[in-house]
């Protein structure tokens, strides 16, 4: 592979990114190039010894990911983190899968209780004392403010949880950034090498 | 299975291989990887992810140096915290070694 068609698959693969990062990246890899070139290698060389260009491409989107969630938490960039960590394809990390997928559905399932309870509450205390006969008013009421603040907590106390969740993902994830088999196994030097 | 063994052992040090190679001086990327790529049998491509996550976590900071050849070159060079975390992952990194060499050589 040229030099050329190296860096144009890599600022393609890496389409998404903020454009500075995009351009400090293709401008390492573009100087790499120009080194190895000045030692007297060959293009194709340094682009092989560089290894497989979406390889390089899925660790420096999951580096971003990961970044751009521990900058901003909102559940854009959870989902961008956690699709950069998947996106790696280490068998280990699908190993968990089906540890991480129970843990994230009963995570959810609390959630969407916690709206519903939110909901319940709002309603009986709103309109509960109206519709429903036979019960005292305050009564009602004070149900209705039960639901809700209940609501209110578990939904606040999931919310945090889910965060330690994605958190401890993120940390798992980034223990498989570095180097994967592709980038390593063709270069191992030889024995006599490593004396030299 | 060496292979694998290989492969883990190498993502364990890289890091603290190059906070090693930069504790002795500062250097610019290709050399830092053609070092760990002749020394430890790294990909080359595989320094550059590593070294944007050391500079965002405050291990490194960078600095440009006019080359004569070409544009300038970026040089890295440890932060107070690298060196910090260098001396911390040294230690851990020589009792490790240390103690599986001793059960290694039988001692245990």
């Amino acid at each position: 592979m040229t030099r050329q068609a190296f860096l144009d698959r890599l600022r393609a693969g890496l389409r998404g990114l903020p454009a500075s990062a995009i351009n400090d990246i293709v401008a390492d890899y573009d100087a790499h190039f120009s080194e190895g070139v000045a030692a007297g290698r060959g293009e194709a060389e340094i682009a092989a010894a560089l290894g497989d260009p979406d390889r390089v491409i899925r660790e420096l989107r999951a580096e971003a990911g990961l970044k751009r969630w521990e900058e901003e938490r909102n559940p854009s960039a959870a989902a961008n983190a956690v699709f950069a960590v998947l996106g790696l394809g280490a068998i280990d990390i699908l190993v968990l899968l089906p540890i991480v997928l129970p843990i994230a559905g009963v995570l959810l399932g609390i959630g969407v209780a916690a709206l519903a309870c939110l909901g319940v509450g709002a309603v009986l205390f709103a309109v509960g004392p109206f519709v429903i006969t036979g019960a005292p008013f305050a009564a009602l009421v004070l149900a209705g403010l039960g639901l809700m603040s209940a609501g209110t907590c578990v939904g606040c106390l999931t919310t945090a949880a889910t965060i330690g969740f994605i958190n401890a993902l993120v940390w798992y994830g980034r223990l498989h950034i570095t180097l994967l088999k592709p980038a390593l196994e063709p270069h191992y030097p030889a024995k006599t090498e490593v004396a030299a | 299975m060496v292979e694998a063994v290989q492969v883990q052992l190498k993502k364990g040090v890289l890091e603290l291989c190059v906070l090693a190679l930069l504790s002795r001086g500062d250097a610019y990327a290709y050399d830092i990887s053609s070092r760990l790529a002749k020394g430890i049998g790294m990909g080359e491509g595989t320094i550059y992810p590593l070294m944007r996550r050391m500079q965002s976590d405050g291990l490194v900071a960078t600095y440009l140096v006019e080359s004569s050849s070409g544009p300038p070159r970026k040089y890295y060079k440890l932060t107070e915290r690298g060196r910090d975390t260098f001396t911390a992952q040294q230690s851990e990194w020589t009792a490790f070694s240390d103690a599986v060499n001793d059960i290694l050589g039988g001692a245990l």
